[in-house]
């Protein structure tokens, strides 16, 4: 360990060294969710190609139809040609494709990740600097990833595994969408954005992550399953026909395509629906076992029964509302489609069936549990860049409890319980939980989310009810939202605020208001945008230093005060914004155009009712659009460095601290230590050159202690960010808002970052979430951290996050849990919008870092999801390992 | 031909390295040999409209692009080889 560690971090606190403490035991899965568990967890992420080679192909036979027809009968024969996979024991059924952990890339959205390094459209792609955050990224060395070539499978981005007799028409498909996927016609206009240079260069240097607009053109929202519930997919159709007759020939022609290309999608998908029937049939005509026969006949009723009519049982809807979730996963590279609000929308079918005998207790948690696995095993295609590098591999199925009903009163129930139990018992990172907090949530209910937590699951996250809806209403407001429908709201991905409606879901002849999300994407925007590294470039004038790049024009300041400096800054981070904003803007608009969306859209309101896809504004709500940051304790714990060393007590210069920064304080880079935590950094001889200026980078006030000097410039950040964020305008015409989540991205950003007034150092992992603090920082204990989180007001933002780790044995007991529900509390009750917990042991999560075999189910909480350590890259678990662990509250 | 697992009806795969036997449930491997009770499963390369151009491609009906171990269970146009 380095002079760090003793002097400056809180560690691993002050418990023995040897001694390991377990997390609180949990309860056993049942029997068949084990099987299917422990079959997930052997199982590798793997590519087939059906459903791109159908798409693709009739694709090119309707050469001059209308766009959303041509779309929708791509998607048709897609799916209408997925083979279908049913696993022995599954009591749900159905998948992305036949693989156990399958997806499949799709080219029509970009095709360049699937060319072999030496291929000359990966290379075209590289020198665009698109690819440029791939080279940073870590992916998880264990658990399911394919992380190289094994005999007859080819590793692809670190992740996916294809069988080689697949590489070949992988590489033709891909080939037929160059110049035509929404990338490349996205890179062809947004190259007509005045300044575009400097949008490379913004991605070269990953001062931004990714391409928002068509990496992941769908997500981080809430799924609707209103329409299917109620109406079944024939039903659907006619309405479709009845609205065709309504439009035909008549002005905004649009609609009549829409309803057109709608009715073409659902029949794509009642031809997949009923093959998985036609299978099951087959697996009971070759099954010998009698309970097993008799499962397969009875999912072949349920398959055959939901793909025309509504669901009959809870049963049934869970088996429907899962279908349309991996439908929806098929038509787009998405992450963060979350199931929202499942124990409420599903409450009456599980109240009707308790009520006459059809399901009990046990067999509902048999059934969640299952449900539990199947969302685990959903696996998103992308690059290594965005699946590693943002994603960590996780999708972020986020399913909500508790907040309120329409009416105002607690939304909590019965199921709710039921879902948190299968939570406890079955813990896989999907779908992770998040907890809608009110006051008016009854006690019991909390105290079981503790329960959950407690096991150290990083579930349920807490998150402030009435805080969401003060920032739905004053974001929404001139959409329409109310106060009433504010309360439909839910988590879209791993925390973002989403706005939802209410249906009203008539069940034997009485009507239940159930929430669903009433809005598209909001993984679209400014994304993400790593403030640390823009201060860099402030320091620095311009420049990137690490690569000698050149990312703006001079500031033309001198950085004599403070106050140039936060201008400076502030005008390069807008600078950003605006050319990146166009740019989004106009990837998304090739979107639209080529790859509409029709599931999900079908799905929102208001989409079937206006006749228009959740691209032409067919939602009810529309501004989804944000601006993501990426690094923001470095940020402020940098800018207090500076104000108080150089411009109050003027200890440094400016230009010493540049040497300091570009000299690493003395340290050894953390590529060159092969650890990306602070604390394991190593020296070089010429340390103590620097070892002065470096502790007092580390001594300046640091955000995370109720300290003022550093909170004042936190709320100064967060005040204008918050601000500026609306006036930058969406493809949508909508103004756009601030949204702080950092997923992964304070791994790669960290990687590609030079050393921090701070005293952070090269290449290192930035602090998580937007309030958590950096790592080792925050030393007054909980409440003080809590002070410093809420010195602004967290509705001004979609979101902020506050990651913690506590040591299992604060927590343990009915006491503990009843301390652990006082605490989170305490947060919400100052305004803090979101908190999560690490329960867990730092011991332990070195130890399985060392010995990864020997901890292959062990979960960890990183910013936002749940994830396998294992299949963590290391950039993160070294930042999760380091993080401050509370071993008493 | 030799026929392996992945050429099976009964093939279920569980990923690209592993698979389970229908029938049996046990845990097989694609490139295991076909057994006794191995059925063949529709596949482009089993079908009257599939010609080989190279390695792993080939076209369906002299037309579009296509690769032999597609499963083709569920293509309108699958003829068996050898059966007219």
């Amino acid at each position: 360990m380095s002079d760090i560690t003793e002097t400056h971090i809180n560690y691993y606190g002050k418990q023995p060294a040897d001694l390991i403490e377990e997390r609180e035991t949990k309860r056993p899965l049942t029997p068949r969710a084990k099987v299917a568990r422990d079959l997930y967890l052997e199982a590798k992420s793997s590519v087939s190609l059906e459903f791109p080679y159908w798409y693709t192909r009739r694709w090119e036979e309707l050469d001059g139809e209308i766009p959303i027809t041509r779309r929708a009968e791509a998607m048709k024969a897609g799916f209408m040609h997925l083979t279908p996979a049913i696993f022995p024991g599954e009591l749900l059924s159905m998948g992305k494709a036949a693989f156990l952990r399958g997806s499949f890339p799709m080219p029509w959205l970009s095709e360049a990740f699937f060319m072999a390094a030496e291929d000359k459209l990966y290379k075209e792609a590289q020198e665009s600097g698109k690819l440029t955050a791939d080279s940073f990224t870590t992916m998880g060395k264990g658990g399911g990833n394919v992380t190289k070539s094994i005999g007859k499978v080819i590793s692809i981005a670190g992740k996916f595994g294809v069988r080689v007799e697949e590489m070949p028409i992988m590489i033709e498909v891909a080939k037929k969408w160059k110049d035509k996927s929404v990338d490349d016609v996205g890179h062809k206009y947004e190259q007509l954005v005045p300044g575009y240079s400097e949008k490379e260069a913004l991605m070269r240097s990953v001062i931004c992550m990714f391409d928002s607009g068509y990496t992941l053109p769908q997500g981080r929202e809430v799924m609707n399953y209103y329409y299917p519930l109620q109406f079944g997919i024939d039903d659907l159709i006619n309405q479709c026909r009845e609205s065709i007759a309504e439009v035909a020939g008549y002005p905004d022609m649009d609609r009549l395509y829409f309803f057109r290309a709608t009715i073409i999608m659902l029949e794509g998908l009642q031809h997949w629906i009923r093959n998985y029937s036609e299978e099951a049939l087959f697996l009971a005509s070759i099954e010998t076992e009698e309970k097993q026969k008799s499962e397969y006949l009875e999912m072949a009723d349920r398959l055959d029964w939901i793909s025309s009519k509504p669901p009959r049982s809870f049963h049934d809807a869970l088996q429907m509302i899962w279908t349309f979730h991996v439908a929806v996963l098929n038509e787009d590279a998405i992450s963060g489609l979350s199931p929202g609000r499942v124990g409420q929308v599903l409450y009456p079918f599980w109240k009707r069936d308790i009520k006459n005998g059809v399901i009990n207790q046990e067999k509902t948690i048999e059934l969640l549990e299952c449900m539990r696995v199947k969302f685990t095993e959903i696996d998103c295609f992308a690059s290594m860049g965005v699946v590693g590098g943002v994603l960590s591999g996780n999708t972020f199925n986020n399913l909500c409890i508790g907040g309120l009903l329409k009416d105002g009163t607690s939304a909590a129930n019965e199921l709710e319980m039921l879902i948190i139990e299968a939570g406890i018992s079955c813990d896989t990172p999907q779908p992770t939980l998040s907890m809608l907090y009110d006051e008016k949530l009854p006690e019991e209910f909390l105290l079981k989310g503790v329960e959950c937590t407690k096991i150290g699951t990083g579930y349920p996250a807490w998150v402030n009810n009435q805080g969401a809806m003060e920032f739905l209403v004053n974001n929404y407001g001139h959409e329409g939202m109310s106060i009433e429908e504010a309360r439909a709201w839910a988590i879209g991905g791993c925390l973002e605020t989403s706005p939802g409606s209410w249906a009203p879901l008539e069940l034997d002849g009485e009507i239940h208001w159930i929430p669903g999300g009433s809005a598209p994407a909001t993984s679209v925007g400014v994304h993400f945008l790593s403030l640390p590294k823009i201060l860099e470039v402030t320091l620095f004038d311009g420049m990137d230093m690490r690569s000698g790049q050149r990312i703006f024009p001079s500031h033309g300041y001198k950085l004599n005060t403070y106050i140039e400096l936060w201008q400076a800054f502030r005008d390069y981070f807008s600078r950003a914004c605006h050319v990146l904003t166009l740019t989004n803007n106009i990837q998304h608009d090739a979107w639209r155009k080529i790859s509409p969306s029709l599931i999900n859209s079908m799905l929102k309101p208001d989409c079937l009712a206006k006749g228009k896809d959740i691209g032409q504004m067919g939602s009810r709500y529309n501004t989804t659009f944000n601006i993501e940051s990426c690094g923001t304790a470095n940020l402020v714990n940098s800018l207090a460095a500076l104000k108080q060393n150089v411009y109050t007590e003027k200890y440094y210069s400016l230009d010493e601290y540049r040497s300091a920064l570009l000299a690493n304080f003395g340290y050894c880079t953390a590529q060159e230590t092969g650890s990306y935590s602070l604390v394991d950094q190593v020296p070089t001889d010429n340390y103590h050159q620097w070892k002065k200026i470096h502790k007092q980078s580390l001594d300046a006030p640091k955000f995370g202690n109720d300290n003022p000097f550093a909170d004042a410039i936190m709320k100064e950040w967060e005040d204008w960010f918050c601000e500026m964020a609306h006036d930058y305008r969406s493809l949508y015409d909508q103004p756009m808002y601030a949204c702080q989540i950092s997923v992964s991205t304070h791994g790669p950003m960290g990687a590609v970052t030079l050393a921090g007034p701070d005293g952070r150092l090269c290449g290192t992992t930035f602090s998580d979430g937007s309030v958590s603090a950096y790592p080792g920082t925050d030393k007054n204990g909980p409440y003080a951290l809590f002070n410093s989180a809420t010195c602004w007001n967290h509705s001004l933002s979609q979101n902020s996050q506050l990651n913690m780790k506590i040591h299992p044995s604060v927590v343990k007991g009915r006491q503990g849990s009843r301390k652990f529900l006082e605490l989170i509390r305490a947060y919400l009750r100052k305004g803090g919008f979101h908190v999560q917990f690490n329960i867990v042991d730092s011991r332990m999560l070195k130890q399985a870092q060392a010995e990864p075999e020997k901890y292959r189910s062990l979960l960890v909480r990183v910013a936002g999801f749940t994830q396998y350590w294992v299949e963590l890259g290391k950039q993160i678990q070294d930042e999760v390992i380091a993080r401050t662990e509370y071993e008493e509250l | 031909m030799n026929y392996t697992c992945r050429d099976c009806r009964y093939y279920l795969p569980v990923d690209a390295f592993m698979g389970m036997c229908k029938k049996s449930k046990e845990k097989i491997l694609p490139d295991d040999a076909f057994c006794a009770q191995a059925e063949k499963i529709a596949k482009c390369k089993f079908c009257t409209n599939y010609s080989e151009n190279r390695d792993y491609l080939g076209k369906c009906m002299e037309i579009s692009l296509a690769y032999p171990d597609m499963i083709a269970a569920k293509c309108a146009d699958f003829k068996w080889l050898g059966l007219n």
